[in-house]
């Protein structure tokens, strides 16, 4: 373990504003979407007041992903026509964008890499959600699978330093790529990653999935369905290469997300063979 | 010109010299077929072994790979003078024996090998299996094959 590292990091997190930022828009819109004593309208309202993030949202709201065939021109209209889970869904891809959006230096992963990754895993989480019979809680899989791994572009600078060691620990003592990084380093991506959605003000069951989406066994109860199903969009995604980074598919499948919803071998490899459409679909979104 | 012509998942590209073709893998498989006295040759990204019959050929080892061959051959390759490198088949570090997932990249590079034999292509050369992830060049200049994994490359000469 390097100490020095680990104290640079702990600064990082100690003094929030080293943490990547996003609009206020993204927690305040969470917020309210759960509070059944705000109004749609209090919603589009409050969704308008920042002009650029607005802009971003209705052209999302016509891409050939969501579009539901007419023209959105408006926050309240589209609000009507997709319902407000999905613009929900819809702000946090528009405010995560500039985030999660560029090289990550340390994993190896070109421009926008880890971005179509995010999406790719939003958009299969979504689908195995509703396929297993929770669509309920399809929209909150789809936002986890955005930023699962968020907390890379903060560690990134530090893998980029330490990535041989934390390979050779890896193949060394047999454990996973993530662990190799909090034994090395003091800390994991999934750590970093929550501490950011704390300063963004994110609810419960999103940090449950960042924290634990390479180890769906440690995630309370009451989310490891859900985390499960993050788990299994990023195996997917990893296997068919959709952001797949310097830390390859150094991870592990957890049985108990497979056993927890009842994925079948068939139903598993009929996800992968699925994987061109996922991609086409996010693609739609980028 | 130099042109860089990405190869996407479940798609095949071709070209000539001195293209470059990429890709990126992780269980799948990049198939890279190479006539050196021609100098064109082309790639084909894999995701799964065998094509149950309806599925887009580009998809799978056993329908992409003469799907390839007959490509290169309209292009002007000659059989006698292709030969390919392999690349990819990765799986995933730890999961359970009996998920049969985990089986996948290495049921891509057996099918692909056993479909080149079959096709009496020549497999020179391969980077495969482990649970690296791998970014492929494939220089149709000399048929040389970088791959880049793990934040290291290597160069694959043999044509
Ligand atoms: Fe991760
Ligand atoms: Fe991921």
């Amino acid at each position: 373990m390097h100490a020095h590292i680990q104290q640079r990091i702990q600064g990082i997190i100690n003094n929030l504003d080293q943490l990547p930022s996003i609009p206020d828009v993204a927690s305040k819109v969470l917020t309210m979407v759960n509070d059944p004593d705000i109004s749609f309208k209090a919603i589009a309202e409050e969704i308008s007041k920042d002009q650029a993030i607005t802009t971003n949202i209705l052209k999302l709201c016509n891409s050939a992903y969501f579009s539901k065939g007419k023209e959105i021109s408006s926050i309240d209209r589209a609000i009507v026509t997709l319902g407000i889970k999905e613009v929900k869904d819809i702000v946090i891809v528009a405010a995560t964008r500039e985030v999660l959006n560029k090289i990550i230096v340390g994993y190896d992963l070109a421009r926008g890499e880890l971005w179509k990754h995010g999406i790719a895993v939003a958009v299969l989480s979504k689908k195995i959600a509703i396929m297993k019979n929770k669509k309920a809680v399809a929209d909150i899989a789809f936002t986890g699978g955005i930023i699962h791994d968020v907390g890379k572009t903060v560690l990134a600078l530090f893998v980029q330093n330490t990535f041989r060691e934390i390979l050779e620990l890896t193949q060394a003592r047999q454990i996973p790529f993530a662990q190799a990084e909090k034994e090395i380093m003091g800390f994991d991506h999934q750590e970093i990653g929550e501490k950011i959605l704390s300063k963004w003000k994110f609810p419960e069951v999103l940090k449950a999935i960042v924290r634990h989406h390479h180890e769906p066994e440690k995630s309370p109860a009451e989310f490891l369905p859900i985390v499960s199903i993050v788990h299994i969009a990023n195996t997917l995604c990893l296997m068919a290469g959709i952001g797949i980074g310097a830390d390859g598919l150094y991870h592990e499948l957890s049985d108990t997300a497979i056993k927890t919803l009842g994925l079948s071998n068939r139903e598993l490899e009929e996800l992968y063979r699925d994987m061109p459409q996922i991609l086409d679909q996010a693609t739609a979104i980028l | 010109m130099n042109t860089l012509i990405n190869v996407g998942v479940s798609q095949m590209g071709a070209s000539s010299s001195p293209s470059v073709l990429r890709t990126i893998l992780g269980s799948c498989v990049g198939i890279c077929i190479y006539d050196r006295m021609k100098k064109i040759g082309g790639m084909a990204h894999i995701l799964l072994p065998n094509n149950p019959g309806d599925g887009v050929a580009e998809k799978y080892a056993d329908s992409a790979i003469p799907l390839l061959v007959n490509r290169l051959l309209k292009d002007g390759a000659k059989k006698e003078f292709l030969s390919a490198k392999l690349a990819g088949g990765a799986s995933m570090f730890k999961f359970n024996a009996s998920v049969t997932l985990g089986q996948i990249g290495e049921r891509n590079v057996e099918e692909s090998k056993k479909i080149l034999e079959k096709n009496g292509i020549p497999v020179l050369e391969e980077d495969t299996g482990g649970n690296m992830g791998r970014v492929i060049d494939f220089f149709l200049e000399d048929g040389r094959l970088k791959v880049k994994a793990g934040g290291q490359e290597k160069l694959y000469y043999k044509v």
